[in-house]
This record gives structure tokens, sequence and C-alpha cells, in this order.
């Protein structure tokens, strides 16, 4: 743990930290182009934290890597003029951000009996370094073949911002891994219900995988899970996995094929609920054609385009709720890292693959 | 009515219309390069119509115009072109089409008996022209100050398409200007419940007004409708039509000023229903600052960001659901065009407005 000397305490922080935004004034952090990141005073409900490990947004690293030619002090220096700049890892090209995981420092007397959280907690954010105000004093290295950094840095942690305390029973990597895609498995649980016909597009992915275990718990004996995939390695994957009833191998963008798959797999039934864990484009109107009737897609992938979804439903006449999907929702962390617990085959794949 | 001749039937049509895609093959209409816009043939489970009137989308009119310097005739010849070339009247910059009215030519005989109409039938489409077979044998002209398109051409509805008949208690002109935004209202019937606060931003506008008069009837006499609108214009029509019970001048691009007021009105407990309908961009964070935890958020708009409003959500830690407006629910048209019957007032703002 880094130096732990009390900070200044201000009062009158705003709960989504506004209060940091210095250029332009008067918005929220994340579209901000430059944050006070001044770790010498600290708001009465904000959370200090001592960083140990950056974890950049994958679309962010990949294009710092490229621009610095995969030179590693090239990127470090890269990184520190990114922070210098904007008083936040925000990479300006992508405009995406990361997490991080660390230890408390401080906590704002303003958050008192409000937060669980206690000075020297490990704890990894989830809210992304794109909003985050961030002082880096010092990088290690970077952890090959990840996208993780090693730092001495400290992060400021708003009041509305989120964060999950990393267990004691479940290593700091697999953690980490598993928490990076906590809404997808919580959001399914909050979703589905027993009976239910629910398509899992992606079943055998980081995300899709932990939904498919979701819903099958939740949909029972009676209902029916269906896992899509596009290779074969990966339908082989989620037969193995064994959360899925029926396997499909098919191309997402191609939404006739997924409907005429889905249809002959259930003997006929559409989905009640779509769960789309695909980061491509261009996969909306296969998620559109698979539900049913006044059923629910969710679309956790970025890639989704909001007009597609919105012209597409539409034009085929599908009375359907489209979900946005939303990183966060209640309690997100705690129910998926209970999976790890609950599962032993999530928890091997997971350490097997991702951690 | 012109030629009714005999029209040879098909068999084994596709309920999505993909058997009338020529470009690319075995995508759906609405992506597809050309569509099929013979009209010798339909396939058993198409409607042919006759139509009398394209209502061009308005980005789409608006480019069309520029590209021919507001000439009329080089504005025809270039809907003649893009319909010659894709088959559709989809406009290759903006992607976009519009909607049409007519009268039903003939019904292919797999839809006899589930469907409503009869020969003769005067209808509006709801679906996008971006997606709807059509061929043009002359247009007549264009409506001065109208995106209004008088033709003597014909179109095909596919069996997932969905229309309205035109009402006869009320003007076409009338019946069409409210079924532009039919999805607005019927979506807003459904959301709202009892006793709900509810946020409507644009509420003076086309749609917002619609969804106010909604909103008010479900939310009942214990439930509180909330205007929002950009400008003073705004704010003095919806005083004077007295659907909100609090009318707000406020930019919905500022998610802060939004949240502070929305805090202040209901007593810190926020809203329960957040329905936008403002097309303009960057109005993602008001939306979500401004609903309670566990609420809703419903995008009507366009211009929304997939990523602004999924990043914004998890960014300020807020569990709510955002709904990926759909222009399409189940009798969403007949639920429209009610309201001008329900409300006077209604039926005069339309008629002086948008009809």
């Amino acid at each position: 743990m880094t130096n732990t000397s009390s900070p200044e305490v201000r009062k009158d922080g705003n709960p989504f930290g506004s209060h940091r935004v210095l250029e332009p004034k008067g918005g929220l952090p994340q579209p901000a182009q430059r944050l006070d990141n001044s770790m010498d005073y600290l708001y009465d409900n904000e959370i200090l934290v001592d960083v140990d490990t950056l974890n950049i947004d994958s679309a962010s690293f990949t294009q710092i890597k490229a621009e610095a030619g995969g030179d590693e002090e090239k990127i470090k220096a890269k990184i520190l003029a990114i922070v210098a700049e904007r008083g936040k890892m925000q990479n300006p090209v992508t405009g995406s951000g990361g997490m991080f995981f660390g230890h408390v420092a401080a906590l704002g007397p303003a958050l008192a009996g409000k937060t669980d959280l206690k000075p020297g907690d490990k704890i990894a954010s989830l809210v992304s370094l794109s909003l985050t105000p961030l002082k880096i004093e010092q990088i290690f290295g970077l952890k090959a073949g990840t996208e993780q950094v090693s730092v001495q840095a400290k992060a400021i942690l708003f009041e509305s911002g989120i964060y999950a305390k990393i267990p004691a029973d479940i290593p700091e990597k697999l953690a980490l891994a598993i928490l990076d895609v906590a809404g997808a498995p919580a959001q399914t649980a909050k979703l589905v219900r027993p009976n239910q016909v629910v398509a899992i597009i992606g079943a055998g992915g980081k995300s899709g995988l932990l939904c498919a275990y979701e819903a099958s718990k939740i949909a029972g004996v009676a209902g029916i899970v269906v896992g899509l995939e596009y290779s074969k390695e990966a339908c082989d994957k989620v037969k193995e996995f064994g959360f899925c009833d029926h396997v499909i191998q098919a191309n997402a963008t191609d939404a006739l094929d997924c409907h005429a798959k889905l249809l002959a797999a259930t003997g006929g039934k559409l989905a009640d609920v779509v769960i789309n864990c695909v980061n491509i484009p261009n996969t909306e109107m296969a998620s559109i054609l698979m539900c049913a009737h006044e059923g629910t897609v969710y679309f956790f992938s970025m890639a989704t385009s909001f007009t597609k979804a919105a012209l597409g439903a539409e034009g085929v006449g599908k009375d359907i709720v489209m979900l946005v999907g939303n990183g966060y929702t209640r309690h997100h962390a705690e129910t998926t890292l209970n999976i790890l617990r609950e599962s032993p085959v999530i928890r091997a794949a997971y350490e097997k693959l991702y951690a | 009515m012109p030629t009714q001749t005999q029209v040879e039937i098909k068999a084994n049509g596709n309920p999505f219309g993909s058997h009338r895609v020529l470009e690319p093959k075995g995508v759906l209409p609405q992506p597809a390069q050309r569509v099929d816009n013979n009209m010798d043939y339909i396939y058993d489970n198409e409607l042919l119509l006759e139509v009398e009137t394209l209502n061009i989308d308005s980005a789409s009119f608006t480019q069309i115009k520029k590209e021919c310097g507001n000439d009329e005739e080089k504005i025809k010849a270039m809907i003649t072109k893009i319909v010659g070339e894709r088959g559709k009247m989809q406009n290759p910059v903006t992607g976009s089409g519009g909607m049409f009215r007519g009268k039903v030519l003939k019904i292919g005989p797999k839809l006899a008996g589930k469907i409503d109409l009869k020969e003769g039938d005067k209808i509006a489409s709801l679906v996008s022209l971006s997606l709807t077979p059509l061929k043009i044998e002359k247009i007549l002209g264009i409506k001065p100050g109208t995106e209004q398109v008088n033709v003597v051409a014909k179109a095909i509805i596919f069996e997932s398409g969905i229309y309205a008949k035109l009402p006869t208690d009320m003007p076409e002109t009338l019946a069409l200007a409210v079924l532009d935004v039919a999805g607005a209202p019927a979506q807003t019937a459904k959301l709202v419940r009892p006793g709900n606060t509810v946020v409507i931003i644009g509420a003076a506008g086309k749609s917002g007004v619609l969804c106010a008069y909604e909103a008010r009837k479900r939310a009942g006499i214990m439930g509180k409708v909330i205007g929002i609108t950009s400008s003073d214009s705004g704010l003095a029509k919806m005083k004077e039509q007295g659907f909100c019970h609090e009318s707000f001048k406020l930019s919905a691009t500022d998610a802060l000023e939004c949240y502070e007021t929305i805090r202040k009105v209901t007593g810190g407990k926020m809203a329960d229903v957040i329905i936008n309908c403002v097309n303009i961009p960057n109005t993602e964070m008001a939306s979500i600052l401004m609903c309670r935890d566990g609420g809703i958020v419903y995008f009507f708009t366009m211009a929304t960001s997939f990523t602004k409003a999924a990043l914004g959500a998890e960014g300020v830690g807020k569990d709510v659901d955002m709904i990926i407006g759909n222009g399409y629910c189940k009798d969403h048209a007949e639920i429209t065009l009610n309201l001008l019957r329900e409300s006077k007032q209604l039926r005069d703002i339309y008629e002086k407005q948008y009809a």
C-alpha cells in the first residue's frame, strides 16, 4: 500500500462527480475533456483508492499498441501522456477507458454508514476509467498478453460510482475477468421466467456462457435454452458446458437462417427472451426475428445500432421490448461472483480461458 | 382506378419479403440493394396496392431537395431514378424511406381470413418505404410545403408488414399526421401505471403531446406528468395544452440541470418513467439521471446513441430499464387514431399544426 496520509476534505461534492470537471465546465465526467485529478484533497462523498492495476479497455489498448508499434516503453509513455493531459485514462481516439483494481485509501466522511467499505479493502472499480480521476506516479510494467498495466497510482470513485469488493475465496484475476461482464448474467436472471424459451447469441463467449448458465437455472426443466454460435469449435464448447438444450451453428448477421434454425430446434417456438452477446455489427435483425410477439430482446452487444433495431422491429411488425444493455444492475457483482462458487464448470472454464 | 387486370399468383412467399430481394440474395428487404418490383405477379401472402401518395421521409426529402437545388422536375426525376434502380424508394444517402397511402387492389389468397382488409379499402402503410417494393408509372406532382408526392404507382406489402385502414370520420391528412407517430402514445399507454411520475422530454412536440395526454390518463389522479421543452414557445404551448402537471423549459442536453429540476419537484424521488421524444443528440444522460433506480427510460428519438445510453447508465450506477423505441406495437394505429376522437383538444392541435 502506498502513502496513506489523510488528504484535506472538501465539501459539496456532486454525486456524479461534476465537481471534478475542469473542461468544459458544468458537464459530467465522462464527456469531459479534462478532470481535476489532484489527490491532495478529497471531497466528502468521494472514495480515494490506491490503484495497483489498470485494466485498459480492449479497443483502447489495441489502438495504443498499434500507434506505439507494439513498443512497451512507448505504450507506457502514451498512457502517461493521456492521463497527464486529461486527468483520466480515456483514450482520445476510442473514447473508452477500462477498469482498475486497488485498495481503499480513504473514505469521504459523507459516505459514513452508506458504504460497506473500510480503508484497506481490496476492490475492483466497475465504472469506466473514462470518467475516473486518476493520477499515475509510476508504471511498473505491462503484463504480457493482457491489457493489464501494473502501476503506482491513485484514483477517485464518485458517490454514484460502482465497485465490487474482491472476495477472499476468489483469486483476483479470476474475479476481475468475471466482473468485467457482471451485468450480463445478472440481467439475464431478472429477465428470464420459468418455462420460457431463451435464445442466447454468442452462448460460448465470455458473457454468453454466464447468461446460458443463469437462463438454464431460471427457465428450469420445462424451459428451453438455445445457444447460437458461429463456429463449429464454439458450438462444441457450448455443448460441452451443457447449459443449453439446443446448440445452433449460425451466422448472427443472417437473420433468416437464425430464424429458421431456431424454429427447427424448438419445434416451431420463437424465444420469449433473446440475449445478444456478440460484439459484431448487423445482428439486430436476427435478434428481432427470433423473438416471439411481446417477448424481450436484450442487447448486451456494444455493436448494436439503435436505429437498426428500432426500424428493424417496425419493418417486420414485431411488438417486442428491446432493451439497451445496462452494464449495471443492482447486486450484479455479488450475483456474478457467486456463479463461480455455484458452478465448477464455469469456474474451470474461466480459469482456463480468461484468468 | 387504373388497371384492374388479373395478376398471376406465385406460391411460397416469405413472411418478411425476402423472396422479393434481388441483390444481395438471402437478405431482408430493408438492407437489400435492389428488390423485385414486378407487379405483374404477386406472391400468395402479399398485398398489392394502388399508391396515391408517397410521404417521403423528412431526412430523405431534405437531401433530395438539396441535391436537386429545389427544382421540382429534378426532384421528380431523382425519385423516379432511385425507384428505377432499387425497386423501392430508399434514399441511397440517408438510407431512409417514408410511408404511403393508397387502395387495396389485390389480396394474396393465403391472407384470406387472416386480415380485415377487402379490395378497395383505403390504407396507410406503416412500414417504411425503404423495404417496400414500388413501381412508379407517373409522378403527378409534389404538394408544396410538404414531403408528399402524388403518384400513379403500385406497391407490395409483405405478410409481416403493418398498415392502418384510414378511418372515415376524419380527413386523410389528419389521420396520416397522427399515424406517423402512432407508436409513441400506444407505448406510453403500456408503460405508465397509476400513480407514476412521468417525465416527457419534448412534451410540446408532435409525438410528445400525444404521450403527455396518454400519460396523464394512465397515471391518474395520484400521478404526476412533467413536461420538458427547450424553447419559450414550447413552454407556452405546453402550459396552454394543460396535459402536464408541471412544465419546464430545460435543455435536455444539460443532464445536471434536468436532474436538479426533477429532484426538486419530486422531493428527491425522481421519475418512474421517462419518455424521450426529442430528435436531438446527447439527451441520453438527462433521461437516465431523471429516472429513479428501477425505473424505465423509453427512447423514441432516433438520435439516441446505443453506446452513450449503455455506458452512461453504468457510469452513474443507475439500475434502469432502457427501452429502444419500437415504432410498432399491437393495435397502435387504432389506439392512436382514437385519441383524436377522445380529445377534441388534441384534434384541434393536430388540425392546426400538422394536418
